[in-house]
């Protein structure tokens, strides 16, 4: 007899709804969870604690993964890869191992995948070079997942009318939007006296007390750190303390699953994690569900070799970690000097606390002259720059020739940095095509602390997501331009960024080109499913993470009428 | 919030900071900081017995006292990193004594997550200033006035691993001057006065410091005594 109906790895946005659902119908789920099972009385607007020590994530020395990024191109042409264990690099591409994973630490920036997203293969054709498929299911069969976010998680948010606005079940959010800083009013002009659509960005933050969660208090920090109040709707506060309160889901931290055992019919029988103390624990379950970020969901089935996975589990079509997807983009900034406004205007500049909430979607899908036909395009989200001031006054400390700067030049140029302006930014989100250059192995040499190998991650981009991300950068910059902001500056490129990652063990109908099926079960392994954003076969133009919550919501629904 | 954590200082150093998450938390320069190593090997020979002595002694007792070299001299750089001016727009404006940055480096470098390789940088450094202001002026770093010290960290930070430690007592300076004064630092919130930073709340109360969050850490507090 199994111990539990469904053992969760992860315990995040892609493992939350499943506990949640199927806890609440009195099936018997156990969430294992390697980091610290850290609440509300735990996060604090602490910016050593949220960013520069690692805190809610592993220190790089105990867990690291193998970075392989483009090292210029051989003699024949072909690009040549360098690999480096981010111990040594620094660039860590952890976000977030404590119950409930990244989705505390999110932004929530919500926003649903469109129609097209679904079929882009068929919408605008095969691209050199590039993975691109229709996935197997459409808008439609998600389309009641994210209503159900909108209630359960909380998204806060109003619908307007626009272009490509997606069709929806509900009239409006079922909460209204945040609170919004007065800089807003100067963005909306701006943008339309450049005939662009401002649109009010949806976020997972609830303006005011529901239940047990308490409302956004304003603080002025929010992407990046905890949530003090329960308003940011992470999977634990907003699914699993609910999931717990059932009496029928345990949440069991500090365990570290490293392996999943299957049997001679190649079922999944246990999962083996070390405990606290690094003692090796096994738990067995009817049913398993990985979700556990997309490099470590094919990280763990890579390592779960079986009799009838000789490769790793989901692994017999050797599609497993194939297609990984961050998301492509780049971002810029824009100066608002208060010396230029009135001081009532100044003052009003200088405010932290409300949201922004506003982007541009007029270009997901771009129709313009410079281009052959038309392409997919993207969205652009505007924000104030991030508050951490350390980070800050940190990077000021080089000047223009990358030399230190120090003493009362310095000083200088900190408070003028910090007094003298409010920085504005954009964000644009565009599709990170799939290649055969973007992938997670199993690294041959370096382990973690446990002794397991580490993920190998080769970072790839196709050189059309530069394209659209350059065009996308600078209808961005006109509208800090209309707004008069001063030293406007803006970068693309191929770097990915590690906090946005997807794909990995995409899901599709035919087992030779993915891993899962259109139910996010694995094509050759029955009793295992995949529910975090590793199915994605393509991301989408924006953050995934409604995404993410709305498919395991749906996945949840076919667990259960199985069980 | 887009992400690119990379945190390499020369790769980012002249872009903006991104946005959900800071950069270098805890830049490390592997490369160079063994370059370091190597040329301080070098530059031990023409130091004089103290500067040797300083540089090798890491005991607990002298990581505690300020009055203790190698901290009397890193206080010493730091207030010349980060003086104390009497205005900036008629406002007073700390500097590195003010804020304690060198009881906040202390308890940073104490701690049992601190990077030991880190550490041993930062105060294997000490050595080498010396050697340098020896050799220039035949006396020690915290003998020399105003424009003998400016000369001296002129010339370390000609190389890369001398502006490497530089930068790093300067990242641990910003901490003191920003974090918040639960650390130690930031002493009656004097940073974020002088910067009019409007700092976030709740605030961490003594029983929340960042290493008191994970139990791994707190079990290696508990066994370091």
């Amino acid at each position: 007899m199994a111990e539990y109906d469904v053992c969760i790895v992860g315990s995040g946005a892609g493992a939350s709804p499943v506990a949640y659902t199927l806890s609440k119908m009195g099936f018997s789920v156990v969430v294992l969870e390697k980091g610290p099972w850290l609440t509300e009385n735990d996060f604090y607007k602490d910016e050593l604690a949220c960013c520069r020590r690692s805190v809610y994530t592993p220190s790089l020395q105990d867990e690291q993964h193998v970075i392989e990024d483009y090292d210029g191109r051989d003699k024949n042409g072909q690009y040549k890869w360098a690999s480096e264990a981010t111990s040594k690099s620094g660039w860590d591409f952890w976000n977030g191992n404590c119950v409930g994973g990244s989705s505390n630490f999110m932004s929530g920036f919500f926003y649903r995948l469109k129609p097209v997203d679904f079929y882009l293969r068929s919408e605008f054709g095969p691209i050199d070079g590039a993975n691109v498929v229709d996935w197997p299911i459409q808008y439609e069969d998600l389309e009641p997942y994210y209503s159900k976010v909108e209630q359960l998680v909380g998204v806060s948010g109003r619908v307007v009318k626009h272009k490509f606005a997606e069709p929806r079940s509900t009239k409006d959010f079922p909460y209204p939007p945040t609170i919004e800083h007065p800089i807003v009013e100067h963005f909306d002009k701006a943008c339309e006296s450049l005939r662009y659509q401002s649109l009010p960005t949806p976020r997972a933050i609830l303006p005011h007390t529901v239940g047990t969660r308490r409302g956004c208090e304003y603080s002025g920090y929010c992407g990046s750190y905890g949530c003090s109040t329960g308003a940011k709707g992470s999977g634990r506060a907003a699914l699993l303390d609910d999931a717990v309160r059932t009496g029928h889901c345990k949440i069991i931290p500090y365990a570290k699953v490293y392996k999943l055992d299957s049997n001679n019919k190649g079922a999944v029988s246990h999962a083996n994690y070390y405990d606290e103390n690094g003692v090796s624990k096994k738990i067995s379950a009817k049913i398993f569900v990985v979700a556990c970020q997309a490099i470590e969901t094919s990280r763990l089935l890579l390592a779960s070799t079986g009799v009838k996975h000789p490769e790793g589990l989901a692994n017999n079509t050797n599609q497993l970690g194939k297609n990984l997807l961050f998301s492509a983009g780049g971002s810029g900034t824009g100066e608002f000097y208060y010396k230029d406004m009135s001081r009532q205007q100044g003052e009003a500049f200088k405010r932290r606390g409300p949201f922004i909430n506003r982007g541009l979607q007029d270009w997901y899908v771009i129709k313009d002259k410079k281009f052959s036909s038309h392409l997919k395009g993207g969205t652009i989200d505007f924000l104030l720059s991030h508050p951490n001031p350390t980070t800050r006054a940190d990077s000021l400390k080089w000047d223009d020739s990358g030399k230190l700067v120090w003493g009362e030049a310095l000083k200088q140029k900190v408070h003028a940095a910090f007094t003298e302006k409010q920085r504005f930014r954009f964000e644009v989100f565009n599709d990170w095509l799939p290649t055969d250059d973007c992938f997670v192995s199993l690294d041959n040499t370096v382990k973690d602390q446990w002794g397991s190998a580490v993920a190998k991650v080769r970072v790839g981009y196709h050189d059309h997501d530069l394209v659209v991300g350059k065009y996308l950068t600078q209808k961005a910059e006109t509208v800090m331009q209309q707004m008069q902001a001063k030293n406007i500056n803006s970068s693309v490129s191929g770097s990915p960024p590690a906090n946005l990652v997807a794909g990995g063990c995409r899901f599709g109908k035919d087992p030779q080109t993915s891993v899962l099926n259109h139910d996010c079960q694995a094509h050759d392994v029955e009793n295992l499913y995949v529910t975090d954003g590793s199915f994605m076969p393509t991301g989408g133009s924006v953050p995934y993470t409604w995404t993410i919550y709305a498919n395991a919501f749906r996945v949840a629904d076919i667990i259960k009428k199985r069980l | 919030m887009k992400k690119f954590n990379k945190k390499d200082n020369k790769r980012y150093r002249n872009s903006w900071e991104p946005c959900a998450s800071s950069l270098p938390a805890n830049s490390k320069l592997l490369s160079s900081r063994r370059h370091f190593f190597k040329q301080t090997t070098g530059l031990m020979v023409g130091m004089s017995f103290s500067a040797t002595v300083m540089a090798k002694n890491k005991s607990k007792d002298s990581l505690s006292q300020t009055s203790n070299e190698p901290w009397l001299t890193i206080s010493e750089v730091q207030e010349h990193l980060f003086p104390r001016t009497v205005t900036i727009n008629n406002l007073p404006s700390p500097g590195a004594k003010d804020i304690n940055a060198i009881g906040y480096l202390q308890t940073m470098l104490h701690l049992p997550s601190a990077d030991k390789e880190e550490t041993d940088f930062i105060i294997k450094g000490v050595g080498w200033l010396n050697g340098v202001a020896n050799n220039q002026t035949g006396k020690p770093f915290i003998k020399l006035n105003d424009k003998q010290r400016e000369r001296v960290l002129k010339k370390i930070s000609a190389s890369e691993a001398g502006e490497n430690w530089l930068s790093t007592l300067i990242r641990y300076i910003f901490e003191a001057l920003l974090a918040d004064p639960v650390y130690g630092g930031n002493t009656k919130q004097l940073g974020w006065q002088w910067l009019k930073h409007q700092a976030g709340y709740p605030q961490p109360p003594k029983n929340k410091k960042y290493w008191m969050l994970k139990r791994k850490l707190i079990i290696k507090d508990m066994y370091s005594g």
